[in-house]
């Protein structure tokens, strides 16, 4: 079998034997063991042998793109032909490109060799810990996994990268039960490259089985006020993530309608706030080395002391617009911790809620959100008090980030990212 | 089209295992303002083997379709049974025959051009740009997707199936009159290859031309009144309702997992006007979106009435779960890729049509609202539902009034079920985008309109 660099190697030279001016591809291939528990029993084993290679050829400026997952030459063959076919029939655009020749490099992270036993006994303790610790508890489905892989990015500017990488992780399901009565049902996930500690330490986890306990018995909000918002590090990172998607990616900077357009170098939010990518921090567990494009990851910073700092922008959404490209592709959010404490947070907050998950429709381009706080806690006189349900959050993303009015000192690291507890103003809250 | 390569190892199965040879394919063409900024194909092939011992599964795949491959699969699938079995010991007995036979395939596999996708996306791209030049955006998707499947399994029924999709997506945005913007978008096509479900661009254009208007009016439009409202539902958000809010809560394993309907079975849920049914293949004698004859354990797919006259009457299995409630497996076990495991899963989920007419419906209201379109739906296992509500409009003493813009609503279903006091007399079914559920996967969902109390959000 030859090796991914082998294969990558053949598949530029294919390319451009059929024509691309310019090509790339990545190979990889590796393995995943996973065990299942589904109703709090184990399931499944599934072993997964992993391989997949994705080309991109540009031909007169035009782009072609295939994925596919079997590595034989007669698969790649194809697969070639088929990647020269669509860019043959595509729409020439002079932002397409691929990276330019920098100094190539290997990467090793994580944990190259899994240990099976020691990593199900470790699943095994976790749902004994869970039934000791938090009785009420049922675990949904828990999915513990681990993947290894070998990654290698070519192109034809010289361009290579080479990255193999280990990790486990985890993801779970659950909701607190008590005879008839039940929660609403929570989710927690974790990526991690040890298996020195309880699994059930990881991350928010000790916090949201606790508090979905105290969830079995909700009340809808009583009408309908302007008031605070507290995010958890649960939640913060779909929020924060769908105010991106909508503000600074491709998407809206290439068409122009983002609110945030021209927000370059200017204050979004107080100047508490830094928001960064940090792939590279050592809490990451096995981050990105390398971007789709084949830029070597850099840690950045997205939102500077209150100022926009950058756009997360592809290598074509920066062609595409003239402003630089982002440093880094991954989801490794961070955001610099406040010099309050979550105790005097909560306790600042006449009238608001504790929000640890979102459930709402896919806000507009203008930012505009609406949904239901799920798992989540009226806040009243400095003190969280009942648990609610059939509460309904709305107000606008933009405006959000300038009603920020605390960060906690406290952070919390599932192994993706690093946050803290948010506390925002002016968002209208509605019960029944 | 796949070769058979995997009934001739039927001999090396040594417990119940299922042995399946799987191709997914993925198409993709986008036009954002003409600029053409996705323009790929995607494939996954390959083989996987599970395989029952006391009480868990063992499962292993892999990319490479050939007889050593296969060994290699069934090797590591049995195993990884063996090695759960020996940890876990549940110690549980063997699987109730679903019955033998098989089902072959009944279409042709096709393999469109890119170029096809690309042309096509083009046409409709140059009338929006030329017909409606004061967008603020627009952007022209087309998706098409299709599954072939080849199953064998020790018990049961074998199969060669196909589930090709195909769809264009339409977003347009514009600037409504507070300064800021406006979307809405809007999928057209469904079951078929490509070159099955679209002619030519010019069928689209009635369609683009009526979402224009519509998101001409949003532009203009209002903010909803927050509460607890009267409103008649458009049938897309009656089937994200029977979709989300109910049928999740009736999968099985799901219900296994604690959720609402482990309490219920057997009692008043809904309105005595409700009948929710998930479809296999064949619904009030019609085909269904997306129709399934045999599942991914090979068990043949039958309908499974969830709701019958208001009262909850069954869940939808595998073979697995059937036993643990004394049910019978319907079809409902179905696996996304070659390196996936069959998870219960809906088909074509739908709220039986009533007898009442959409304008009766709407005049039955005196304050309320008309919900037209939705953008996406969550559920809880509690029943309690959120859907985006992307279109609409106010109801004022049985009129149409104002547009609305984007809202949400949400209630807990079977208490928002009871409240259904109208049907409409048509049942549409929609199957664009994918159910999310550990894997993803294509389902058909439909209803007919119907009026109703829920909760509204806003300002």
């Amino acid at each position: 079998m030859k090796s991914n660099r082998e294969i990558a190697i053949y598949v530029l030279d294919a390319l451009k034997k059929a024509g691309a001016d310019h090509a790339q591809c990545v190979v990889s291939t590796g393995k995943t063991d996973e065990f299942n528990v589904d109703g709090g029993q184990f399931s499944l084993m599934r072993s997964l042998f992993n391989s997949a290679v994705v080309m991109k050829a540009l031909k007169n400026g035009k782009k072609g793109v295939i994925t596919a997952n079997r590595l034989d030459s007669e698969a790649i063959d194809k697969a070639v032909q088929d990647c020269i076919a669509a860019a043959e029939s595509s729409v020439a655009d002079e932002a397409e490109a691929i990276a330019e020749k920098v100094k190539n490099d290997e990467f090793t992270t994580g944990v190259l060799t899994p240990d099976k036993d020691k990593f199900f006994d470790r699943v095994q303790e976790y749902m004994d810990d869970v039934r000791r610790d938090y009785p009420k508890i049922v675990i949904e489905q828990f999915i513990s996994k681990y993947t290894y892989t070998e990654q290698v990015f070519m192109n034809t500017n010289g361009v290579e990268f080479k990255n193999t990488s280990g990790k486990y992780d985890i993801s779970s399901m659950f909701s607190a039960h008590e005879g008839e009565v039940a929660s609403s049902f929570n989710g927690y996930g974790a990526e991690f490259t040890s298996l020195e500690s309880k699994l059930i330490d990881l991350g928010l986890q000790r916090t949201l089985f606790a508090e979905s306990e105290k969830q079995l018995y909700t009340k809808p909000v009583n009408g309908k006020f302007v008031g605070k918002l507290l995010i958890t590090p649960a939640c913060l990172a779909e929020i924060i993530s769908i105010a991106f998607e909508n503000f600074i990616s491709d998407g809206t900077i290439i068409d122009g309608t983002s609110p945030w357009i021209s927000m370059l170098g200017k204050a979004v939010a107080p100047e508490t706030l830094t928001i960064s990518l940090c792939p590279l921090d050592p809490a990451v567990a096995c981050g990105e080395r390398f971007t789709s494009d084949g830029y070597r990851s850099e840690n950045m910073d997205v939102i500077k002391n209150g100022v926009l700092n950058s756009f997360l922008l592809s290598n074509y959404g920066s062609r595409k617009t003239g402003y630089p490209r982002a440093l880094n592709l991954s989801s490794n959010l961070f955001v610099k911790p406040g010099d309050t404490s979550l105790k005097q947070l909560i306790a600042s907050v006449d009238r608001g809620i504790l929000i640890n998950r979102f459930s709402g429709g896919q806000p507009g381009t203008n930012g505009d959100f609406s949904g239901v706080a799920k798992n989540s806690f009226l806040i009243e006189n400095g003190e969280i008090t009942d648990a609610i349900s059939e509460t309904m959050i709305n107000g606008n993303l933009s405006d959000l980030f300038k009603q920020l009015i605390g960060i906690s000192s406290e952070t919390v690291c599932d192994g993706v990212t690093v946050l803290p507890w948010m506390l925002f103003d002016g968002v209208t809250i509605t019960g029944k | 089209m796949l070769k058979d390569r995997i009934t001739y190892h039927k001999g090396l199965f040594r417990e119940h295992t299922e042995l399946r040879a799987q191709v997914n394919t993925r198409r993709a063409v986008t036009l954002l303002g003409g600029n053409l900024v996705a323009n790929s194909r995607s494939d996954d092939s390959g083989v996987s083997a599970r395989v029952y011992k006391n009480g868990v599964y063992g499962f292993a795949s892999a990319a490479e379709y050939s007889d050593e491959s296969i060994k290699a699969v069934l090797d590591a699938a049995q195993e990884n049974a063996l090695f759960m079995d020996s940890r876990v010991c549940k110690n549980k007995p063997a699987l109730p025959s679903v019955g033998t036979g098989s089902f072959s395939l009944i279409a042709d596999v096709k393999d469109i051009e890119q170029k096809t996708y690309i042309e096509f996306a083009k046409g409709v791209d140059a009338y929006i740009a030329s017909k409606y030049p004061n967008l603020a955006s627009r952007t022209v998707a087309v998706r098409s997707d299709s599954m072939e499947k080849l199953l064998t399994v020790s018990d049961g029924y074998n199969s060669h199936s196909l589930l090709p999709r195909s769809f264009v997506y339409i977003f347009l945005t514009a600037q409504a009159k507070d300064g800021g913007t406006v979307e809405l978008y809007q999928p057209f096509g469904g079951y078929g290859y490509f070159s099955d479900v679209f002619t030519t661009p010019e069928a689209l254009f009635s369609g683009i031309d009526f979402l224009y208007s519509e998101l001409m009016k949003k532009a203009e439009g209002v903010y909803n009144d927050a509460g607890y409202k009267d409103v008649v539902m458009h049938p897309d958000l009656a089937g994200i309702l029977a979709h989300e809010a109910v049928g999740h809560t009736v999968e099985a394993d799901l219900v296994l997992g604690g959720s609402v309907a482990a309490h219920n079975l057997g009692k008043q849920v809904a309105s005595e006007l409700v009948t929710m049914v998930d479809f296999a293949h064949t619904a009030l004698g019609q085909p269904v979106p997306l129709p399934i004859y045999c599942d991914d354990e090979g068990t043949p797919a039958e309908d499974a009435v969830l709701i019958k006259d208001g009262i909850l009457t069954g869940y939808m299995n595998n073979r697995e779960t059937a036993q643990h409630f004394g049910m019978k497996p319907q079809g409902n076990a179905r696996a996304y890729l070659f390196s996936d495991e069959p998870l219960i899963r809906m088909r074509n989920t739908a709220i039986l049509p009533g007898k009442d007419k959409l304008e009766d419906m709407i005049a039955a209201i005196d304050d309320g609202y008309y919900l037209t379109m939705t953008n996406n739906g969550q559920a809880d296992t509690t029943g309690e539902f959120m859907f985006g509500v992307c279109m609409g409009y106010e109801i004022k003493n049985g009129k149409l009034g104002r547009a609305i813009r984007d809202t949400t609503i949400s209630g807990v279903a079977f208490e928002m079920l009871k409240t259904v006091d109208m049907l409409s007399d048509s049942l549409i079914w929609s199957c664009s985008g994918f159910c999310g559920k550990k894997q993803p996967m294509p389902v058909g969902m439909g209803g007919p309109a119907v009026k109703c109390k829920v909760n509204m959000g806003g300002r």
